[in-house]
């Protein structure tokens, strides 16, 4: 299969962040999928681009795992819209990849920035 | 997850991701595009919109049947569009499914197919083993000394069986009779369905005879009676009450009928007397390894006692079913390699097939890829098609299969153990499933590979004509050829050498006429009182005289041990020994050895013992001593099988057992023994064999005889007189040259055996027929393995026709401007041809590298050919290339006749 290639000059997403990232929107409320990936741009100050290939698939994986639910609801402009939202099991798992995400940032850190770190030269 | 569910959720997903565009779209139109720009824009960031369903459904699971069931559908569908390909190639994996599910039959059935006994692992063959590495039978004081001293084994028994007249039942008839220690039955764990086992009084020395049957035998002859206090076998020169019925199927060993208890034959205490078997049951988690350690230790302790005088060094221990089987095993397992080969060249050509389907395919496949079709789902519908290629072929190939095994059962050597357990059973059915999954598998992947690397864009952009990727296409399938004609060659091969031995040993002179001899097997009374081998000699010698005015008969003879047919089996030690030697004492043994018999004289049996002691040093001596074959015989056995007398005389009737004994000896004992004097006047000592230790003088040299086999150079034999020698004489063959047709002289023959004696029911043949089935495993493995590597020819013949055809096909435009550029005839011709000759002779390079490797593991099965035989190699190359570029003569010459104009009009 041909490359994809990019038309945009954004960062994809790492591997196996985009579930977390889902769960965090999904903190602040039920919200639909689109809903979803224009959040995680907007509040990614436009850096991150959300594949909607990989966007849906995560949903419903999530909500197969039992982490997010889904129900249909209308939106404002009379639209039927699948809004999905966290549930108790999904609050845990955040809070749980939210601790393992910091220790790979301060690992990250201490490789990339040795002097910050405390490693004695 | 039920399909209302599931239609359920694929609308709800098809607008989620609708309202997902719509969302999207009416964001731009915000930001200030036109609606037309909106819905162009909102698509492209989305992306591939079935792919992203697709991937979807996946998480969804549970779907992999409706998945599957899709995807045969659509593989069926794919299928019967195509019924050229499909029938082509169906027929193709039928063929190396039923020719390989056919031979693994036999396999399964002769090989491993556990025996028919309780815990069949644990059973096991003990044997003695000499200082080379040979296996021999127990004696009867060594089997004592490991049947005491072992940890290793529940129990071992020692027995021996051979054809003998049995009477009593409603006929007279010549049956195997088993004498079994009393362990047998319990390691066997065999007990009878009817009457009772032998009880421990049964099996001691001097007890009353007593018999087991076999459930056949009980059956056809005893007529099932269920009384059978009243039922008394005569066998082997005694009267045997027969005390129990043994249940049905039970004929271990040798197809045996009747059982007696070993111990109504003598104990012979000695330690190299190797008469007897040995089966033993391991105990409860000791290995193989341990109960041969175990055993050796204490044929290594007999050896350190009794130094020169035993020939033992140590023990070999193999599973039954090995032992059972081991003449046939390799040439088995070769016969399952080599179809399997054939099955390889059988799938390359549907890998072929495959490969030129998927190229026509290719617009199909980048659109199925374009519209959102995964790389594992693409994986998963040539699996599909490959599966159902494969399972329809099998289907048929186990049909054809079933023929064919029963078509190998009539051919295969009718000496081959475990035959009646081969069938198209269960297990064999679960192989012929693997091996249809196995082939899917491989070539679903194998074509998934294939196709899933060009780029579509390429591919579509192309529509579909494929002449840029048709190159990697192309390439692959001469490779695919490349192999098939390799282990074509390595089959075609391994039949030009089994072929060359054949004819090797069909030229081989055996020593013997065989055409115009009937053969006739006595299984007289074993007896060896001096009065009843008198009998014996008498009988033999009304025989002969009878047999001899049947009109048509022009010799009659006879022999203990028929060449090709029972071999030679008393083998032993002989010395030249000068009657000055012997003292008085040793006279007096050599007289009382004439008088009386060693299995009814245990005081004899001792002496002879003190007296072989006492020459040991003689027979061991490379001058004086040696080890020849025995054969007890009449003279007209050498006139009747055309031995020629090379020196001296033959037996006469003068030679009578009172006259001094004579011998005749074979040229090569001659030649070894005596390569500068006359042997004749000489006189030997070989009294070991037959427990007679008067010498043998030597009155003549006769002709040398392959007796063993064709294959077996002939050994030194030492002939003695039936008259004077009869103690083996009662399994005794007698050789009958007749003027013009055999079959009448045989029903005379049986005729005056049944008036001489009625119990004695003999056993007729043609010694051609003998000499047939000597050669008939080789004949059998070479049919297989010629028809093999025939079909493997005709294969790859079609492979490579294929190949090029197609590419020549492909091409045609290609052709069609090199001719319009002014190339002639003959520059396609050679062009096409010249690939041809490249992929060929790679193919037979590789086949000549790949047979040199495997055809030593033919080593066992050849005969005077080498591994490498160059005149093999060299033909069969020849015949490949020779065949190949004829394939490929067709396809070149089509490409000659390539129209410029119509082809580059051509698409």
């Amino acid at each position: 299969m041909p490359r994809k290639q990019p038309y945009q000059n954004r960062i994809e997403l790492l591997q196996g962040t985009l579930d977390m990232l889902i769960l965090q929107t999904l903190r602040w409320g039920p919200q639909h999928g689109y809903g979803i990936s224009q959040a995680i741009r907007s509040q990614s100050g436009e850096v991150f681009q959300v594949d909607t290939g990989s966007l849906y698939p995560a949903l419903h994986r999530l909500q197969k795992q039992g982490w997010i639910d889904s129900e249909w609801k209308v939106s404002e402009n009379r639209q039927r819209v699948k809004e999905y939202r966290l549930t108790a099991q999904g609050k845990k798992q955040l809070a749980s990849e939210r601790t393992r995400w910091k220790q790979v940032m301060e690992a990250m850190a201490g490789i990339l920035n040795p002097s910050a770190g405390e490693s004695k030269v | 997850m039920s399909l209302n569910d599931r239609q359920k959720r694929e609308q709800e997903l098809d607008e989620e991701i609708g309202s997902h565009l719509r969302m999207a779209e009416r964001d731009l139109i915000e930001r200030g595009e036109t609606p037309e720009e909106a819905r162009y824009a909102a698509r492209r960031e989305m992306g591939n919109e079935s792919l992203i369903k697709e991937v979807t459904r996946g998480i969804w699971g549970g779907n992999w049947m409706s998945t599957l069931f899709q995807d045969l559908r659509y593989g069926l569908r794919v299928l019967r569009r195509n019924p050229g390909f499909t029938l082509i190639a169906v027929f193709t994996l039928a063929l190396g499914i039923s020719a390989t599910t056919a031979i693994f039959s036999v396999v399964y059935g002769v090989l491993l197919r556990p025996l028919p006994y309780d815990r069949p692992d644990q059973l096991v063959k003990v044997s003695e083993k000499s200082s080379k590495g040979q296996e021999m039978n127990l004696a009867d004081l060594n089997f004592q000394d490991f049947r005491a001293q072992n940890r290793s084994l529940q129990g071992l028994a020692e027995f021996s069986s051979g054809a003998a007249s049995v009477s009593g039942g409603s006929e007279p008839k010549r049956l195997v009779v088993a004498s079994v220690s009393s362990d047998f039955f319990p390691i066997m764990r065999v007990s009878p369905i009817r009457g009772r086992g032998f009880a421990p009084e049964d099996q001691r020395p001097g007890a009353g005879a007593v018999a087991l049957v076999s459930y056949s035998y009980w059956k056809q002859y005893l007529n099932s009676t269920d009384d059978l206090s009243s039922v008394r076998l005569r066998a082997e020169n005694r009267s045997a009450s027969v005390v129990g019925v043994l249940p049905p199927g039970f004929r271990f060993p040798d197809d045996a009928d009747v059982w007696i208890p070993r111990e109504l034959a003598p104990f012979l205490p000695a330690r190299s007397a190797h008469n007897w078997e040995g089966i033993a049951r391991l105990r409860d988690g000791v290995t193989l390894d341990q109960a041969r350690d175990d055993l050796s230790a204490i044929a290594g302790a007999i050896k350190k006692q009794y130094g020169e005088n035993v020939d033992l060094v140590a023990a070999s221990v193999q599973p039954l079913q090995e032992a059972l089987t081991s003449t046939v095993r390799s040439s088995l397992l070769i016969l399952l390699g080599a179809v399997g080969f054939l099955l390889l060249v059988a799938c390359a050509n549907v890998m072929n097939l495959l490969l030129a389907q998927a190229a026509a395919r290719e617009s199909e496949l980048a659109i199925r890829s374009a519209l959102g079709a995964s790389r594992g789902r693409m994986v998963r519908q040539f699996m599909a098609e490959t599966l159902l290629l494969s399972l329809v072929g099998g289907a048929i190939g186990v049909l054809a299969a079933l023929w064919g095994v029963h078509w190998l059962l009539k051919l295969a050597p009718s000496e081959t153990p475990g035959l009646a357990g081969v069938s198209i059973n269960l297990p064999v059915l679960f192989f012929a499933f693997g091996l249809c999954v196995v082939v899917a598998v491989g070539l679903g992947t194998f074509t998934a590979l294939r196709s899933g690397s060009d780029d579509i864009r390429t591919t579509l952009a192309e529509g579909g004509r494929g002449s840029a990727s048709s190159f990697s296409t192309q390439f692959i399938g001469r490779g695919i050829v490349v192999m098939q004609l390799a282990i074509t060659m390595t089959l075609l091969i391994g039949s030009g050498l089994l072929g060359r031995s054949l004819l090797r040993v069909l030229s081989v002179d055996p020593g013997f006429r065989t055409e115009h001899v009937v053969t006739i097997d006595l299984a007289l009374p074993p007896a060896f009182a001096p009065d009843q081998k008198i009998r014996r000699v008498q009988f033999l010698n009304d025989l002969f005289s009878r047999l001899s005015v049947v009109p048509g008969v022009e010799d009659v003879g006879g022999t203990n041990a028929l060449p090709l047919a029972t071999g030679i089996s008393s083998y032993g030690g002989f010395a030249v020994l000068n009657p000055q030697q012997l003292s008085p004492r040793m006279l007096d043994i050599l007289n009382r050895s004439a008088r009386s018999n060693v299995w009814d004289d245990t005081a004899l049996a001792k002496d002879l013992n003190d007296f072989f002691g006492a020459f040991g040093a003689l027979f061991r001596d490379p001058k004086q001593g040696g080890s020849a074959d025995y054969a007890s015989v009449s003279e007209g056995y050498f006139r009747s099988l055309g031995i020629p007398l090379l020196r001296g005389r033959l037996f006469e009737d003068r030679d009578t057992m009172n006259a001094p004994h004579v011998a005749l000896i074979s040229e090569s004992l001659a030649r070894e023994k005596w390569p500068n004097e006359d042997p004749i006047g000489h006189s030997i000592e070989f009294g070991d064999m037959d427990g007679d230790l008067r010498l043998l003088t030597i009155v003549g040299v006769v002709g040398d005889v392959r007796e063993a086999s064709l294959e077996t150079p002939p050994r030194p034999t030492i002939y003695v007189n039936y008259r004077q020698r009869p103690q083996s004489t009662y399994r005794f063959s007698a050789v009958v040259r007749t003027a013009g047709d055999p079959a009448s002289v045989i029903v005379s023959a049986r005729k005056i055996v049944r008036d001489l004696d009625p119990d004695v029911p003999p056993s007729t043949s043609s010694f051609t027929a003998i000499f047939a089935a000597s050669t008939a495993a080789r004949r059998f493995n070479l049919l297989l393995f010629g028809i093999f590597a025939g079909t493997a020819l005709l294969l790859a013949i079609a492979g490579i026709y294929g190949v090029l055809a197609y590419s020549v096909a492909r091409r045609t435009r290609e052709m069609g401007v090199r001719m319009a550029l002014g190339a002639s005839a003959g520059n396609v011709m050679r062009l096409v041809l010249g690939q041809a000759a490249v992929t060929t002779f790679v193919g037979v390079f590789l086949g000549l590298v790949g047979s040199f490797i495997l055809t030593r593991f033919l080593q066992s099965m050849l005969y005077e050919v080498g591994v490498a035989d160059p005149l093999t190699f060299g033909a069969v190359a020849l015949l490949l290339i020779g065949v190949a570029l004829l394939a490929a003569y067709l396809p070149a010459r089509r490409a000659t006749k390539v129209d410029p104009i119509v082809a580059l009009r051509y698409e």
